[in-house]
């Protein structure tokens, strides 16, 4: 049948919603900056630097890894199952069956996730494990919700088999396996081949059930993406996924150029009587379904090969960060986490390999280690963050003796009220909350306090940050209060301030402030300053962006510990070292655009050319004065009462 | 010959009966068991009764203060947001399921095949690409605005929301009816084209019934996920309200995990007896239809 016209219009508009994303990702993995709204210059180096991006390369590794084998495994297991539940006689057990297959389709990702987390961190403990989550139970999860998906694939098949066919293959002398493998198992193959696609796409776009289940050494692409909310997301995922599209367009027309065999089919379709209540179109072809799978399957052991996942590593470093924290060698910068490596094996003589992962937020990294799920050598919190842990006994004290390079760590940055004896950390960067506006939409009389972002004036071109701290700190230091306050008449008061401001604010965000700051969709924000940087280099034509810092607000110090449970602690404060002296420090605070606390960074002459003048003024304007002002301004550890009203009035700010 | 292809049948099912026990329904057990206790795992109800009374004070349209239970409020817009994009989706997508069941086998291959090309890329990254076409100086508002059509604030709105679950559980939709209406017996159809129907009534009398059951596989594809959803609210959603996932997961981050718990375990009792009331409406509609 032909396409009526209005039929192929609809067609065409169903196909501009479905892919006009997909072509924004293209175009602006062409961008010079690294904006997603403002196109500033054509420009390919995105894909140069996701070459050379081991991190995000074995991410991908990883994500394939697990897709493939979490699709063969449930494929496997569920074909067997969906042969045993068809060959089930007793009704109630077909019902018993049928209702446990249709659970994890039933139950939204998010409980799937939540419960199987529940249950190994439970495990976990029982057995006194020091990491309960790893890419084992990543992979559980992940054959887990793949199964039923398999299982209602390859059900219809057998129910449309004759059942006569094996028993006639056993009346022949076929024994039952060998009349299982050659006479059913050719029947089913189009549904086993739709379940295994089926179940590789799902595991391969999983985000929420891995978010729950991840643990230790195995970082997938989406957990990594989302991990860089704090910062941006880098251009190299807008390459990747143009890559990961044209890749799989030429495959398609490869198997489309392939097979003929439409014929054959057409009739088969027509002679398929029942309606199976498959999820998705059956099979389409064996051999096409045989292409893709083999295709995929080709491409994976040849990453795995290149990637090197087979490589000897007898040590291995255990790094958790937050996302986009550290030099990672793009546009010609250090690869810190390399020159580590090379470095120790030059020294020592035998290999170490870190393996380096990242986090969203403090609480998001305190919540995996405090349930056990996973250890680190290595974490880099926040100051109150650290004070918590370290009132939890959840804090290694180090050895400073083999981190000689502390010496370089300003006086202003020793013995703050987290860590009043220098007993735990290490500064890593330092920084003050200030507040960016857009000079061509904003009043110069306007500006310089916290009520800027409550004028009204700027209605709609607001935002706040979207964590409860800091938004409430925002509200706090405005009414001059104490943002470490217990007292709930504080927390009533800044919500009532935040309820106020709701209608104002266009957005609250994390990493979307760099889009919407550089694009001039909103024209004032309070962020961290060295971000404001990073803004400036992308910010359209139209947008001036401006900064300054209210008083009072808010100081902070992200700090290298270990935590307890750590493998290898001498390893770990090497490493701390090596972070500390020259070359990785100014590298590393270059990419951050954080201030840093070492001297051998901020008296370094290539440095402070790089940042040039202003930046250099906005960074380390406090750092005579830090210790004072960090001490009676930055955050603390709130008890568990002040934190859970917190987070109810958060909640309460949502709803409004 | 019985009793082989009963210890056939018990070894085919062996492996998944002991995987569905373990990481099926034991983890279902864990949820119920954390809803149920408190941090020392002492038996309590408290979290169970936060969700249905935990109140708070807002600010009203007029300016007046109102008491609200939070929960509710989220739940309910939850579930509001939910069904509106399984509605759209309904709609968008049983067109194209049928156009595309109508194509030739060479155009429904292709185009199928292109339909599932973005679920193979991330879906972060395609919401994130969303962003970018709604935001109010974005490429959707640039482009009414060279068309001299004004512009539309939809970005931190419910609508964005919608537009993003629509988007990311649309093949969601399309795929199962699809492949109901493949199977089509033509026939039929020309058989009621002799009997009197137009195409309308065709589509209303013969078609509809028969794809249900693939209609009915699709609304719970796209219902369950987007009601479940947290990335897409934050993003397109501007984080100016909380939908049911991200209350789970702000608990779960505030390490609050009995709270969290307590709340996937009433989300999950909540969709598993809406299932069933599903099933059993269309089972009845199904067996009295074919």
């Amino acid at each position: 049948m032909k396409m009526k016209p209005a039929a192929k219009v609809y067609t065409a508009l169903i196909f501009l919603f479905l892919f006009a994303p997909i072509a924004i990702l293209l175009v602006f993995s062409f961008n010079e900056t690294k904006s997603l709204s403002v196109f500033s210059e054509f420009s390919v180096k995105w894909y140069r630097e996701l070459f050379k991006d081991e991190e995000t390369l074995r991410a991908l590794q990883n994500t394939l890894v697990l897709a493939v084998t979490a699709s063969i495994i449930s494929t496997a297991m569920g074909t067997a199952a969906a042969v045993g539940i068809h060959r089930l006689r007793r009704k109630y057990l077909r019902t018993a069956y049928d209702t446990v297959t249709n659970i994890p389709m039933m139950n939204p990702d998010i409980i799937t996730g939540i419960s199987l987390m529940l249950m190994f961190v439970f495990v976990g403990r029982l057995f006194g494990l020091s990491t309960s989550l790893s890419f084992w139970t990543m992979l559980i999860a992940h054959i887990t919700f793949c199964l039923p998906y398999v299982i209602l694939q390859v059900l219809p098949k057998l129910q449309q088999m004759d059942p006569s066919l094996p028993e006639a293959a056993m009346d022949l002398g076929c024994t039952p396996v060998r009349a299982f493998f050659r006479v059913e198992v050719p029947e089913i193959l189009p549904g086993i081949i739709t379940g295994l696609m089926m179940a590789f796409t799902l595991s391969l776009d999983d985000f929420v059930i891995s978010y729950f289940t991840q643990g230790n050494g195995f970082q997938t692409l989406p957990i990594r993406i989302y991990n860089m909310t704090k910062k941006t997301v880098t251009p190299k995922m807008y390459a990747l996924a143009t890559i990961i599209f044209f890749a799989i367009l030429a495959l398609l027309l490869l198997t489309n150029l392939v097979d003929e065999d439409d014929s054959r089919r057409m009739k088969e379709a027509r002679t398929a009587k029942r309606a199976a209540k498959g999820k998705k179109p059956r099979g389409d072809s064996n051999k096409r379904g045989m292409a893709i799978v083999g295709a995929i399957l080709g491409i994976t052991i040849i990453l795995i090969a290149a990637i090197g996942i087979t490589r000897p590593k007898p040590v291995e470093l255990n790094v958790y960060n937050w996302g986009e924290y550290i030099s990672d060698g793009s546009e010609d910068t250090l690869d810190t986490i390399k020159a580590f490596e090379d470095w120790y094996l030059e020294e020592y003589g035998y290999p170490v390999k870190v393996n380096y992962e990242t986090y969203a937020s403090n609480e998001d990294m305190y919540a995996k280690l405090k349930s056990g799920a996973v250890s680190y050598d290595l974490v880099i919190p926040s100051d109150y963050m650290i004070a918590r842990m370290a009132a939890e006994d959840m804090l290694v004290p180090l050895n400073y003796a083999n981190i000689p390079n502390y010496q370089y760590i300003s006086e202003s940055f020793r013995g703050l009220y987290y860590d009043p004896d220098d007993t735990y950390t290490v500064p890593y960067t330092y920084g003050v909350v200030g507040v960016i506006y857009d000079a061509n939409q904003v009043d110069e009389e306007d500006i310089g306090t916290w009520d800027l972002l409550w004028n009204e004036k700027y209605a709609g071109n607001i935002l706040q940050f979207n964590n409860s701290r800091d938004a409430f700190a925002t509200a706090i230091y405005r009414a001059g209060n104490d943002v470490n306050s217990s007292d709930h008449a504080v927390w009533d008061d800044a919500l009532q301030m935040l309820a106020e401001q709701h209608p104002l604010v266009k957005s609250y965000v994390m990493d979307e402030i760099y889009n919407m700051m550089e694009s001039g969709e909103a024209a004032i924000a309070s962020y961290y300053a060295g971000d404001y940087f990073t803004m400036i280099d992308a910010q359209s034509d139209a947008v001036d962006l401006q900064f300054y810092y209210p008083e009072p607000t808010n100081f902070f110090v992200d700090a290298m510990c270990i935590p307890k449970g750590c493998q290898h602690q001498e390893l770990a404060e090497i490493f701390i070292n090596f972070m500390l002296s020259e070359e990785p420090a100014v590298a590393n605070a270059e990419y951050i655009y954080y201030a840093s606390p070492n001297s051998l960074v901020y008296e370094n002459e290539d440095y402070i050319e790089e940042m040039g003048e202003e930046t250099m003024e906005i960074l380390y304007r406090f750092t005579d004065e830090f210790s004072d002002m960090f001490n009676q301004y930055a955050y603390r550890n709130l008890d568990q009462e002040t934190l859970d009203y917190v987070n109810t009035l958060w909640e309460t700010l949502k709803i409004s | 010959m019985k009793g082989h292809r009963n210890s056939v049948t018990r070894m085919a099912l062996a492996p998944y009966s002991v995987w569905a026990l373990l990481f099926i329904l034991v983890p279902l057990v864990f949820v119920a068991y954390y809803a149920f206790t408190d941090n020392n795992m002492h038996f309590t109800l408290d979290n169970i009764i936060k969700f249905f009374t935990a109140k708070s004070t807002v600010t009203g349209d007029n300016g007046e203060t109102l008491q609200v239970r939070t929960y509710m409020v989220i739940f309910w817009r939850s579930v509001k947001l939910a069904v509106i994009s399984t509605i759209v989706c309904l709609l968008m997508g049983y067109p194209i399921a049928y156009i595309i069941a109508r194509a030739r086998p060479k155009v429904q291959k292709t185009i199928i095949t292109l339909i599932m090309i973005p679920m193979w890329m991330n879906f972060l990254i395609r919401t994130y690409a969303w962003m970018t076409i709604l935001q109010d100086t974005g490429l959707l508002n640039n482009f009414l605005a060279n068309l001299h059509l004004g512009r539309m604030h939809i970005i931190g709105t419910e609508s964005a929301v919608v537009i993003g679950m629509v988007y990311d559980y649309l093949p969601y939709m399309i795929l199962p009816i699809y492949s109901i209406m493949a199977k089509l017996d033509t026939r039929l159809l020309e058989a009621a084209h002799d009997l009197g129907c137009n195409n309308l009534s065709t589509l209303r009398r013969v078609v509809f019934p028969l794809s249900l059951p693939g209609v009915v596989s699709g609304v719970t594809m796209v219902l369950i996920p987007s009601i479940s959803t947290f990335y897409i609210s934050q993003k397109l959603g501007n984080g100016k309200f909380f939908l049911i996932g991200d209350a789970i997961e702000g608990q779960y981050v505030a390490n609050n995990l009995h709270f969290a718990a307590a709340i996937a375990f009433i989300l999950m009792v909540i969709l598993l007896i809406a299932m069933a009331l599903m099933k059993r409406y269309t089972d009845s509609r199904v067996a009295g239809g074919v």
